[in-house]
């Protein structure tokens, strides 16, 4: 056993030494889920600007009713000037300025102008109807408190106060809402998770692939068949150079699972059920190179098929377009883009990132991926076996 | 195959290895001995790796046993592979590792850990010349430091035999002479060495005894005297001519006392019987038939008149 990690430790060590290697398997796939999840990801809620300075109570309450108020991406501006730039920008869709001393003039019982800036040609209809409906909540109170403070003499903060309370306490017409179809991935997630699984899978395949050349390369040379006149068995060696392909993924992706928790706070879910998905795919990622790495006797030629078959493979399996949206324009190409591993990695991930499952909600596609891998795995060390031994 | 105590390091009986329609090796079998060092020549596609991979463990013979320290040799065995240190004919080394990373890598595959190897490594790295450069990338090294650290490989876990497969080709002179003196001194230690060659003057001054392989067969084997007499009192005598030389080979060898002729690049190698006594006729026909000879050396017989004598062709470097 203590031979096996040997052989499997000096492929990873050859990995991580070889300089160009740093950028591919450590940079770019942090700058690619970074690009990712800029372009693509976050809310798509629309972006409101509001600027409420010396604003009071009542101006403070007013943009807590806006902020409450569902698909409105609120962001607080310091002056007019500058949120109206912002908006010719296209950095906001919507401006509102409450002006100063907007409570003392509503306290004082006097009529207030909040002024909403859009541009021309966006379509702020249903903004200004979420912002009129706050306005309007508050208003009805207001009134409320200027009819108890008019009727009763109490005054107009208490009656306000009384007002709220009551309309707390009171019944309420509540909308139950259901959801029916599949929810479209960029909205359910955070901003980077959709690039990060996507990208995990991609590179933990590819980097594998790539790193093919390196058993090649062993074999060109004569290394490998020099291992079989040592006192290791063939069997030690096949294992040790399996392992070394599955150490190699599994340092890709652990490094990008890892690195993107860390960096841009990718959630990745239940992560017993993560790690899982991580350790099947690397198993079949490795046991792909290797038989890439066994059957080829050209690492250029090698080289050049794997990233091939690896961006391929992911780009079918929809890492670089959703499967969400490849099952609405091709229920088809979805039910193909299921031949490659990668589908069914995405389809777990989406499991545990979306819908919140466990290690137990994503059995089949573990047992789908697993199978995968075992298939390829005897089929590489039965290759590699004649390859050093003929 | 006798016990261990009878002295033989490694014993291979009546091998056989065909690839397809191919047979690489009929029937080879010979002995080595403790502190015996076994040349084995031949010329491309003799089947001399073919025979070295066998008994390495590298390859399955289709018929044979090979005996390495009284324990039979297949490409499944253990134990035997511990006696064994295997030099390929290619620079089997990882480029992208240092010498000392090497060592160490091979050493672990053969058993080795902790401070044993390390100082062990040390040692190799001395005696290989590279301690200087142990941490130096393979891929840095000249082609004779590559040699070396190949040869060192075969070493690190002091074999009782050390199989070296044409170690100095391509070597410059310097580490060659390194090479072969490393080789002389390991077979003084007690070490078995079985030493594949394309180079006479090696194989002269290194083995004790040689085995010369031939179309997958040993047609001769012996040490350099006995190999010398199997030719009795011929001479070698080197031509170096121009011209027509083709004609000028089937010229001499048509002459009672040429026994074997063979044309290369620059003139003929004739193994003739009293030289002294028929140059003048050898010369009048060479020239005859429109060959122009620049100089005639005539040596005494060697392994190179030997070999050119049993396998009927001129050594081809």
């Amino acid at each position: 056993m203590k031979k096996v990690f040997v052989i499997g430790w000096n492929s990873l060590t050859r990995l991580v030494r070889e300089r160009s290697n740093v950028f591919f398997v450590f940079i770019l796939p942090m700058l690619l889920v970074l690009v990712l999840g800029a372009a693509f990801g976050g809310t798509n809620d629309p972006r409101v600007g509001i600027v409420s300075v010396d604003a009071g109570e009542l101006g403070d309450d007013l943009v807590g009713r806006i902020e409450a108020a569902q698909g409105v991406d609120v962001r607080a501006w310091d002056s007019r000037e500058d949120v109206i730039l912002a908006v010719e920008r296209g950095q906001l869709e919507v401006g509102l300025i409450i002006p100063e001393g907007f409570d003392e003039t509503l306290r004082a019982g006097e009529e207030v102008t909040i002024e909403f800036v859009a541009q021309p040609e966006q379509d702020a209809r249903a903004l200004r109807n979420t912002i009129e409906s706050a306005v309007t909540e508050q208003g009805a109170l207001l009134r409320a408190a200027a009819f108890a403070e008019e009727q009763v003499d109490a005054g107009f903060s208490d009656a306000l106060d009384s007002a709220t309370q009551l309309a707390e306490e009171s019944e309420r017409v509540t909308i139950e809402q259901d959801s029916v179809g599949e929810p479209f991935v960029f909205d359910q997630m955070g901003q980077f998770e959709l690039g990060a699984y996507s990208q995990l899978l991609l590179f933990v395949f590819l980097t594998s692939l790539t790193g093919s050349t390196a058993l090649i390369q062993s074999r060109q040379l004569g290394v490998s068949r020099r291992m079989v006149s040592t006192p290791t068995r063939i069997g030690q060696i096949l294992a040790g150079e399996g392992l070394g392909r599955f150490l190699v993924a599994m340092v890709q992706g652990i490094f990008i699972m890892a690195g993107t928790a860390i960096a841009f706070g990718v959630d990745w879910g239940d992560w017993p059920g993560a790690i899982a998905i991580l350790v099947v795919f690397a198993f079949g990622a490795a046991g792909v190179a290797m038989l890439m790495g066994a059957t080829f006797s050209n690492d250029q030629q090698a080289g050049g098929v794997g990233v091939l078959v690896g961006i391929g493979l992911a780009a079918l399996g929809g890492a670089m377009l959703p499967l969400s949206i490849m099952k609405i324009f091709s229920p088809t190409l979805w039910q193909v883009a299921h031949v490659s591993p990668h589908a069914w990695g995405i389809e777990a991930f989406e499991e545990l990132i979306l819908y919140d499952g466990t290690i137990l909600d994503i059995w089949l596609e573990l047992a789908v991926l697993g199978t995968f891998a075992i298939i390829v795995f005897a089929l590489a060390t039965w290759r590699l076996r004649i390859a050093i031994t003929r | 195959m006798g016990d261990a105590g009878d002295g033989l390091v490694m014993e291979c009986r009546d091998l056989h290895k065909a690839f397809g329609d191919i047979v690489a090796v009929d029937g080879v079998g010979f002995t080595i001995s403790d502190g015996e060092t076994y040349g084995l020549l031949g010329p491309n596609g003799a089947g001399k790796t073919t025979s070295i991979s066998m008994i390495c463990g590298l390859l399955e013979a289709d018929a044979g046993e090979v005996f390495v320290d009284g324990e039979r040799m297949t490409t499944r065995s253990v134990e035997p592979k511990r006696a064994v240190g295997y030099v390929p004919q290619d620079i089997a080394i990882y480029p992208d590792l240092t010498a000392r990373e090497n060592l160490t890598f091979f050493g672990r595959l053969y058993g080795m850990g902790g401070d044993g190897l390390k100082s062990r490594v040390s040692e190799v790295l001395e005696l290989i010349g590279l301690a200087e450069r142990a941490d130096d990338k393979a891929d840095d090294f000249s082609g004779g430091m590559k040699r070396r650290l190949n040869i060192g490989i075969g070493l690190l876990h002091k074999p009782h035999l050390l199989v070296l497969d044409e170690p100095t080709v391509g070597v410059d002179p310097q580490s060659r002479n390194a090479i072969l003196e490393s080789v002389e001194r390991l077979s003084i230690e007690g070490m078995g060495v079985l030493y594949t060659t394309h180079y006479m003057e090696e194989a002269e001054r290194l083995c004790d005894r040689v085995g010369i392989i031939d179309s997958g067969k040993i047609v001769a084997e012996g040490t350099r005297r006995e190999l010398v007499d199997l030719i009795g009192s011929q001479d070698r005598v080197r031509v170096v001519a121009s011209g027509d030389l083709k004609s000028a080979a089937e010229a001499v060898d048509g002459l009672p006392s040429v026994v074997e002729v063979g044309e290369r690049e620059g003139g003929l190698d004739l193994i003739v019987g009293g030289a002294a006594s028929n140059l003048t006729e050898i010369l009048q026909k060479t020239t005859g038939a429109g060959a122009v000879v620049t100089s005639v050396d005539v040596d005494e017989p060697d392994l190179e008149s030997v070999f050119l004598h049993l396998t009927g062709r001129a050594r081809r470097d």
